[in-house]
């Protein structure tokens, strides 16, 4: 076991522990890892909350409290497939350290079974954030007291601890799919992506219709739950947290099972997995033609280009907001009838700050320039021994999220303009303040980049879900955002025009400080790293 | 070509990897820079090719001064760690695009360099696949043809006979002698010790970061080997 704890140790510390930089301290490191786990620990106890309390005020009344859990067991279950599926190609198949420790004295079982707890570990996380608040949201919404008990609490935990390992299993099982076909496929970022945004059409199609499916579920909450019934073991999970020891142990059975499954059976076949999955061959029949020139900056900007579509866990981590910009602007459109509808019945709304603050929001998502730095990792002595200035590399890395993002937030800001009628001082006003917020996101992701760089991370993955860079690039100017909405608040006490200055006049500064921090102090941190 | 005066590098926390040491590499000429592990030979090369700072002496390649003008002096060099990682998202022929436009290289010279290197070293019909799929032989033969695409005026290497087969080692050998005949210089560390004795017109021992002896290789080595003289100056004969 000392032997398979260490090992552990390794796993997870590449996930979660990789350093800052050369010169970091060791508390540094530690900070940082720990404030990446406090910030996205905040954002799904948040999401998870929200989502628990509005179906939990929808049920409890009619008794069903167990559908909460249902969902709440699935959402839990599809979100770490989804964050933890490519994560296993990386961590478990496609680490760097494989080599190395394949070829220490243990067994490739202990070896697997390491990784895959990392795995479970990232999983039990996620599963504390969603479950946790719906058994906190049961306690206090529920009328039949269910959720008074001691035992209630020691049900939910046994079921917190459980539901991982189904979900590590699954993800250990189409991660090893997803590896499998990128070393066969020669478009293998292609189909990941198109999978990715299979998976996004279904998660926006909720969203668009969460409100619809919540009355309906009021209205026959009974008969939806008998129809869950492909879905027996989140059935017997919400079940056994209700009460049902009898379902509980099932269903904790039913997710042991296939974990021991998995950790076992590719256990003794994982160096032969490891091997195949590695095995890409190069093809020898290219033919040389006449090259075309490029200047140096248009080649910096198509490797930022390839790289960011290229590599699918980036395109959706980072890209994720503009998309989001991008549909919320072609929904407005869409459903511009009844958004006016809507907007008919509640009058004296300030629209155009609160479009800012939507748009703001889905740009704070959008953390292309914060990470740049570390993606470069062993790769970066090639820019540093190339002809090419400090402060030009860093002004292309920021540009090229402006190339994404100011095209984007044009389109976003002229959408909703017109969906919602403003005025057009208003929309200007909207698209040049959204256009301001983009350079500031930009420049300041670029900072904490440098700031907090991972450069000697195993892989992709840990960079762009556990770095503090990432995190800090996009709560940061989420905290930005609520600071002008207070000011806007603050404002509209003093003067009309002092509600719409104040927040302006905050966003002028921080650019204006990014942008000039980033200038004069970014060179010499690029070298420093 | 190049003029290392008095450098020093001292790492966080005290520790002094190079000390005052003083090198001159004339244009034509091979220099070779050999030393024990951690004797300071790579954060030297890393140092002169602007990769890594330093706070003490000065650095100039071809005149152009390392610290003072980055650019100018990166514009005539090509440097090649010892374990170079190279763009696993690119293609071959992508990455040897990306540093040729990095570099302003035409597109007629860079056509005609690329199919003459890359056949040399037997490449060509690889360079169509990504990156990631290639051995590591395949790798550094990428990041040599990635050098000498440059045409530089110094060419800086790390070890650069770790990971080549002995026909790629032969064939670039004969290239760093053309590299020296149109003027340029090369300078470069190694442990292969016969490899540096045929090939160097100039050899520097390093020892603790201090330079303890340097000069014309028939000099340096007279009637005894490099070994030789290399294990008595480390002590270890």
């Amino acid at each position: 076991m000392k032997k398979f704890f260490a090992l552990l140790k390794v796993s997870v510390k590449s996930m979660l522990l990789t350093s800052t930089s050369a010169q970091g301290s060791s508390r540094k490191k530690a900070a940082t890892g720990l404030g990446a786990m406090a910030l996205i620990a905040f954002l799904g106890l948040y999401l998870s909350g929200f989502y628990s309390f509005m179906l939990m005020e929808v049920l409890a009344p009619v008794h069903m409290e167990v559908l909460v859990f249902i969902f709440m067991g699935m959402g839990a279950l599809i979100g770490g497939l989804l964050f933890t599926t490519f994560a296993v190609k990386g961590v478990v198949f496609g680490g760097k350290d494989n080599d190395l420790l394949l070829s220490m004295p243990v067994s490739s079982t202990m070896l697997m079974a390491s990784r895959v707890s990392a795995i479970y570990l990232e999983n039990l996380l996620f599963s504390i954030f969603v479950l946790g608040p719906a058994g906190a949201v049961c306690a206090f919404l529920t009328q039949s007291g269910v959720g008074h008990s001691l035992m209630f609490w020691v049900r939910l935990l046994i079921a917190v601890f459980a539901l991982p390992l189904l979900d590590t299993a699954l993800s250990v099982l189409f991660g090893a799919l997803v590896a499998f076909l990128s070393a066969r496929v020669s478009r293998g970022a292609l189909g990941q992506n198109i999978v990715m945004a299979v998976y996004m059409v279904a998660v926006f199609w909720f969203a668009f219709n969460v409100n619809g499916m919540l009355e309906e579920l009021a209205a026959n909450a009974a008969g939806i739950k008998d129809s869950l019934s492909w879905a027996a073991p989140m059935l017997w999970m919400a079940e056994g947290i209700m009460g049902d020891w009898g379902l509980l142990l099932a269903f904790a059975a039913c997710c042991v099972v296939p974990f021991a499954l998995v950790v076992f059976g590719l256990g003794k076949v994982y160096r032969q997995a490891v091997t195949a999955f590695a095995a890409r061959s190069a093809r020898n029949d290219y033919k040389l033609s006449a090259q075309s020139a490029s200047g140096q900056k248009k080649a910096l900007l198509m490797k930022e280009a390839k790289r960011f579509f290229g590599t699918p866990m980036y395109f959706w981590n980072s890209g994720i907001g503009l998309m989001m910009l991008v549909a919320m602007g072609v929904a407005a459109i869409v459903m511009q009838k009844d958004i006016q509808m809507f907007l008919g019945l509640m009058e004296g709304i300030p629209l155009m700050p609160l479009a800012a603050l939507m748009m703001g929001l889905c740009l704070s998502m959008c953390a292309i320039a914060a990470p740049s730095i570390s993606l470069e990792g062993r790769y970066l002595w090639i820019l540093r021994a190339a002809p090419v200035g400090e402060k030009d590399l860093l002004w292309i890395k920021t540009g090229f999220e402006l190339l994404l993002s100011v095209p984007s937030t044009v389109v976003a800001g002229v959408c909703i303009s017109l969906a919602i009628q403003l005025p057009l001082w208003e929309s200007v006003l909207l698209v040049a303040v959204m256009l301001l917020f983009s350079v500031c996101h930009a420049a300041f992701g670029m900072l904490v980049g440098l700031a907090f760089p991972k450069l000697d991370s195993v892989n992709e993955t840990v960079v762009l879900k556990q770095s503090l860079a990432v995190c800090l690039g996009m709560f940061v100017p989420m905290g930005v955002l609520g600071v002008c909405s207070l000011l806007y608040w603050l404002g509209g006490m003093v003067a009309g025009w002092a509600a719409l200055a104040f927040p302006i006049a905050l966003l002028a500064v921080c650019t204006a400080v990014c942008v000039s921090v980033l200038a004069t102090r970014g060179p010499a941190m690029l070298r420093a790293l | 070509m190049l003029r290392i005066e008095h450098y020093s590098k001292t790492y966080p926390g005290g520790k002094k990897a190079v000390d005052d040491l003083t090198i001159h590499v004339r244009p034509g000429e091979i220099y070779g820079f050999i030393g024990h592990n951690g004797a300071g030979k790579t954060t030297t090369l890393r140092a002169c090719a602007g990769v890594m700072d330093f706070t003490e002496g000065t650095i100039a390649i071809d005149g152009h001064d390392v610290k003072k003008d980055p650019v100018g002096a990166k514009r005539v060099t090509a440097f090649l760690p010892d374990n170079p990682d190279l763009y696993e998202f690119m293609k071959g022929i992508d990455y040897l695009n990306f540093i040729a436009d990095l570099y302003d290289i035409p597109a007629e010279q860079r056509t005609a360099d690329i199919k003459k290197y890359a056949d040399a070293f037997e490449l060509t019909g690889n360079l169509g696949s990504p990156i990631g799929s290639y051995s590591h032989g395949m790798r550094q033969k990428l990041a040599l043809i990635s050098a000498f695409i440059r045409r530089p005026r110094l060419l800086i290497l790390d070890e650069p006979f770790v990971g080549l087969d002995p026909s790629a080692s032969h064939i670039m050998k004969g290239y760093l002698a053309d590299l020296c005949r149109s003027g340029s210089a090369v300078f470069f560390s190694t442990h292969v010790l016969e490899v540096a004795e045929k090939l160097c017109h100039q050899i520097a021992i390093i020892k603790d970061g201090r330079l303890v002896k340097c000069g014309p290789t028939e000099e340096l080595v007279g009637d005894s080997s490099l070994e030789d003289v290399f294990l008595d100056l480390e002590g270890e004969k």
